[in-house]
């Protein structure tokens, strides 16, 4: 399915809201399985970065490659070194105890005065953790409570959290697979995708629900107007990815990555599955 | 557009209150050029868009409700010796242990000692977290760093489970040592003319107390303090040796941290003569009456301490940014904002074609980042790399908003009359204050929680939905419908 904004005519009048679901549950299932696969073989269903994991990340510039940073830093836990552009690297230790931490920053601070470090204790990544899986939950029952509220209307408000619950699941699964480590910028990006990812699902349901018109068009002009609304952000964070890109700031581009995830499965979830849900409610009360 | 028509849009109230509030806004940044011809402004910058470090020390300490059916201060005392370590009272219900134990260690403890556990958890009393904040901030100002900030994070429960260093313009070595590091504490006794004698050593102090008043309930302050056996011997042998028993008033007692003179007083006459025939493990150096005895009391008592905490912490998490990549941070995060702006401009010049729309849209948009940062620099909050995204998130969905009121005010036919476009408006305006308060709601945990540097994030999306849906959507509204009627 091609989404070329203004390239493609948005007609959903031939499907019937059954064949509508069938890609985007497949999607959820599909997600909702690696999950819990990730969940039972490592506890968690996201993979989760220093953060939350605990341990070191140091991120420098230098023309060292790989492997000689690997021979620098024998001494010490490294676990992983990736590079960026611009000669930027960043490395991640494992636990130490304070003494190891401390030579190390002296290793570093000697060798590399530039870098930036970042140490988190296994107990203060395991707060963090529980905090941010409470900040998540609560946001989406937020969420949930604010779109009810709003409808009043249970159909229509539940194909909303349902998209919004299918988004942050498919991301979170595609997170896994291209290996982005849930970190507390991800989490922040994962709660900005429940506010953000029902915008286009709110519009679509109040353009379906309150105008007057036949619904084919209705769903016509929700979509050419939301298609809009998601594609400027999408530019807004695409930019955001290439300049940090560039910059080798990590953090932004974790963050805008999983915005951009995020964003792509919104289309999805609200004009597949959010219309679908809703074009199902209209026949059948129309129908009565 | 003639001046005319600009004037009628300009005075609208929606439509002046924004403009008013950039006008503020830049004021409050301030752009200008510092003395050195750099280009400067009122922001501030937190820890990763700037040089500086950051350490976060955990309490070895734990708070536990209990129940008892004997006497409270018995109980606790009887703790105190069985755990051997510093147990103290928090309130009537509540215990602080200043030593690691987990719940299942204490059980037993608890029940030997006549007791029962109803809560526990890890860190430390308010109170106790204030003293380690005073603490850590004297400690700082001794460095004196310019830009430092001490914050204890307190759960819902009370309790304060870390405590957060920041330091700007020091490095991570600098900062380790400086939270680790304990000062040279001395008591000397005057002899002659100018003269002093050592007395003895701050490890002769075995314990210093908080604040106090003698007698209870006076306006007379002072900080009691106490010696270990051998350190009372010295101090008696001393006090004697040197005359300060025979007259105090010529033989003042000095007490000095890092060879600095923090307190000066003599004997008072009735210790005067106890220290003839017994030494005395327990001291009170009293340091006036009102508000500047207990200031000065507060700052014995940490001198007394030579920089030590009350309680035993790890470190449980630090890190640090040069300054050559904090500017880098800096400059990428600009860029990132300008050019967000500059492809959603693009993306919305694709849709509408028409520059009439498209420029206010763009100029709305950009106006409301500006009073976000207007207020940022109002509050003087630190912004880091997370704002920035949250900044530049709140671009990305503020066109949106523009967008879907663009799009239902020009729904069927371009030139709609002024009460079906107040119909149409506020038909966007319901649209966009659902989406507006899932949003807050959204953040709203992450706001109240203390999840390290996510809060600043949370804010300032908050704060971007905010000032979108009071101030620049309505007057957004009203500029448009101007442009459209013509």
């Amino acid at each position: 399915m091609s989404m070329i904004m203004g390239l493609i005519n948005y007609n959903i009048e031939k499907y019937t809201p059954q064949q509508l679901v069938v890609i985007p549950l497949a999607l959820l299932v599909i997600s909702i399985i690696l999950l819990s696969l990730n969940m039972v073989t490592t506890g968690m269903p996201v993979k989760p970065g220093i953060d939350f994991s605990g341990g070191t990340a140091v991120t420098l510039d230098t023309a060292d490659t790989a492997d000689q940073l690997r021979a620098t830093f024998a001494a010490y836990p490294l676990t992983d070194v990736s590079e960026g552009v611009n000669n930027g690297k960043f490395l991640k230790f494992g636990a130490m105890d304070d003494a190891k931490f401390r030579s190390l920053t002296d290793l570093i601070s000697q060798k590399y005065p530039d870098a930036k470090i970042d140490q988190i204790g296994e107990t203060f990544g395991k707060t963090l953790q529980e905090q941010a899986v409470i900040a998540i939950i609560f946001s989406f029952i937020g969420m949930a409570i604010v779109i009810y509220l709003s409808f009043r209307t249970f159909v229509p408000a539940t194909a909303v959290v349902v998209s919004a619950f299918a988004d942050m699941v498919m991301t979170a699964a595609t997170m896994n697979i291209i290996g982005i480590p849930l970190t507390l910028g991800t989490t922040a990006a994962l709660l900005m995708l429940i506010g953000y990812s029902v915008d286009s699902d709110i519009l679509l349901t109040n353009r379906v629900l309150k105008r007057q018109g036949k619904l084919v068009d209705k769903l016509k002009g929700a979509f050419d107007t939301g298609i809009i609304m998601t594609s400027t952000t999408f530019a807004a964070v695409t930019a955001m990815l290439i300049v940090s890109w560039i910059g080798s700031v990590q953090i932004l581009i974790e963050i805008s990555a999983v915005l951009l995830i995020g964003l792509v499965f919104d289309v999805l979830n609200t004009w597949l599955t959010n219309a679908a849900l809703l074009k199902w409610y209209v026949q059948k009360e129309g129908g009565k | 557009m003639n001046s005319k028509e600009i004037m009628g849009i300009v005075s609208d109230w929606r439509v002046a209150i924004l403009l008013i509030l950039v006008v503020l806004s830049i004021i409050a940044i301030y752009p200008h050029f510092d003395e050195q011809g750099h280009p400067a402004s009122n922001l501030q910058y937190g820890l990763d868009l700037q040089q500086g470090s950051w350490i976060q020390l955990e309490f070895n300490a734990e708070v536990v409700g209990f129940t008892t059916d004997k006497q409270t201060e018995e109980f606790v005392t009887d703790l105190s010796k069985w755990l051997d370590t510093e147990v103290s009272l928090v309130d009537a219900t509540h215990v602080e242990i200043r030593k690691s134990y987990t719940k299942e260690a204490l059980d037993p403890v608890f029940a030997d000692a006549g007791g029962k556990i109803t809560s526990y958890a890890p860190g430390v009393s308010k109170a106790t977290a204030e003293d380690v904040k005073r603490i850590l901030e004297n400690k700082i100002n001794q460095i004196g760093t310019k830009d430092a900030k001490v914050q204890t994070l307190t759960g819902m429960n009370n309790v304060a489970r870390y405590v957060r260093v920041e330091l700007a313009g020091v490095d991570m070595k600098q900062a380790q040592e400086l939270v680790g590091k304990q000062g040279k504490f001395e008591i000397r006794v005057m002899t002659v003319g100018n003269s002093s004698e050592h007395v003895l050593f701050g490890d002769s102090i075995t314990s210093v107390q908080m604040p106090s008043q003698s007698p209870p309930g006076s306006d007379k302050w002072g900080v009691s303090f106490t010696l270990s056996e051998a350190g009372a011997t010295a101090f008696q042998d001393a006090a004697i040796k040197y005359g300060a028993t025979k007259d105090p008033a010529n033989h003042y007692l000095n007490m000095l941290l890092d060879n600095k003179t923090v307190y000066s007083a003599p004997l008072s006459d009735d210790l005067a003569r106890q220290l003839n025939t017994v030494k005395t493990r327990q001291l009170y150096a009293s340091t006036g009456t009102g508000k500047a005895g207990s200031t000065a009391a507060t700052n014995l008592e940490i001198h007394l301490r030579a920089g030590a905490l009350p309680v035993g912490v790890t470190i449980a998490g630090s890190g640090g940014v040069s300054a050559p990549l904090g500017e880098r941070y800096k400059l990428m995060a600009l860029l990132a904002g300008i050019f967000a702006l500059i492809t959603v401009g693009f993306v919305i010049y694709y849709r509408y074609r028409e520059p009439g729309i498209v420029l206010p849209m763009v100029l709305i948009n950009a106006s409301e980042i500006l009073i976000l940062l207007g207020f940022i620099s109002l509050i003087k909050f630190q912004m880091d790399l997370p704002t920035i995204a949250g900044l530049i998130a709140v671009l990305g969905t503020g066109i949106d908003q523009l967008v879907v009121i663009t799009d239902e005010i020009l729904h069927e036919g371009k030139v709609p009359s002024p009460g079906v476009y107040v119909k149409r408006l506020s038909r966007a305006l319901s649209i966009i204050v659902t989406a507006a308060a899932t949003v807050f709601i959204a953040m709203l945990p992450l706001a109240l929680m203390d999840l390290s540097t996510l809060k600043g994030f949370a804010i300032i999306t908050i704060l971007g939905v905010l000032v979108g849906v009071i101030i620049t959507r309505p007057a957004y509204g009203k500029v448009i419908m101007e442009i459209l009627s013509k």
